[in-house]
């Protein structure tokens, strides 16, 4: 056997065939039904992510679990090739209201460390139901009716962002 | 049966089984074929817009051909529903030196043709996607739409464009 076709197909080629097979499934398993790979755009999430950079999405996180306060989600739109990342800030049952920027849950001012610039948002207070999160992006500086937020049903949360 | 070969068995017959439900999961009949297919027209006649020299209002014309005469398309956020083919032609015509900036996408397009196939229900993520001169970059709205086609003369049309409010 020469040198390339050895580099190429190992010592067993049927064993590399399977072993290639194998690995591929596992990619497809992986990447269709565990972790989605998305990639960033626009500024919604800003500083937190940037637009362009990439990341995966953990479809298991809530298998558990429920989903939290601060956690980074995506939302399916129609399907899963197109999703909203959102970090939630307000959990099924809690009032939520957001008065010149400050985020207001069940009436008291919510600590967001991770937002830089706050431009004087406004939404009058709405009572989540059981099945509903509150969701918005890091990046309030920019104008709010340029931004897609508010309350998500929870089975449009399809997992939580990795990284 | 040895234990390598019942496990190569075992490995055979899981990617089998992969492969199936894989299949099982793309497949789709005629007419949704002809939907996808149509849709996916439509937003090639979109996104061509005017820089293939077909004058604006015959490109809005033949973008009306994709709906039907008494066609609602209800963009929500408390906008007025545009009623009627006529209506909805004239709005393209206006609108497409600003919509020739963007280009539209269509993903996750599900089709769901109603029992005795004359009608189906369609959900689908629109997204305009604009690129940004200064920084190069794209930036995307993104927004989810249920259509109602309608099979008349063997031709599917749009009678009725909806936008979901993903967040509310």
């Amino acid at each position: 056997m020469s040198l390339t076709r050895r580099v190429v197909f190992g010592r067993n080629p049927r064993r590399t065939a399977v072993r290639v097979l194998v690995l591929a499934s596992l990619s497809f398993v992986m990447f269709r039904w565990v972790l989605i790979p998305i990639r960033a755009e626009g500024i919604s999430m800003l500083p937190t992510y940037q637009s362009g950079s990439l990341n995966l999405v953990n479809r298991l996180a809530y298998l558990n679990d429920k989903p939290s306060r601060g956690d980074i989600v995506a939302i399916k739109l129609a399907g899963p090739h197109v999703l909203y990342v959102k970090r939630i800030i307000a959990l099924p049952g809690e009032r939520i209201s957001l008065a010149a920027g400050q985020v207001y849950v069940n009436g008291a001012p919510l600590a967001e460390p991770y937002v830089r610039n706050r431009s004087p948002w406004d939404k009058p207070e709405v009572t989540l139901t059981s099945r509903e999160y509150f969701v918005i992006g890091d990046n309030r500086g920019m104008s709010a009716k340029d931004h897609d937020f508010g309350r998500v049903d929870v089975s449009r949360i399809v997992g939580r962002v990795l990284f | 049966m040895s234990r390598q070969t019942f496990v190569r068995a075992g490995v055979v017959s899981a990617l089998v089984l992969l492969g199936v439900f894989a299949f099982w999961q793309t497949r789709e009949g005629a007419d949704e074929r002809v939907i996808r297919q149509r849709l996916e027209t439509l937003r090639t006649e979109v996104n061509d817009s005017t820089v293939d020299g077909l004058g604006t209002a015959a490109r809005a014309a033949q973008i009306g051909t994709y709906f039907t005469e008494d066609a609602v398309v209800d963009l929500g956020g408390g906008a007025v529903p545009i009623r009627g083919r006529e209506t909805l032609i004239g709005m393209v015509a206006r609108l497409q030196p600003r919509t020739a900036a963007f280009r539209l996408e269509l993903d996750d397009v599900g089709i769901e043709v109603v029992p005795g196939g004359t009608a189906a229900d369609v959900l689908l993520t629109a997204s305009f996607v604009r690129r940004i001169i200064s920084t190069g970059e794209e930036s995307r709205d993104a927004r989810e739409f249920a259509l109602v086609l309608v099979k008349a003369d063997g031709v599917w049309r749009i009678s009725r464009i909806t936008a979901i409010d993903t967040l509310r």
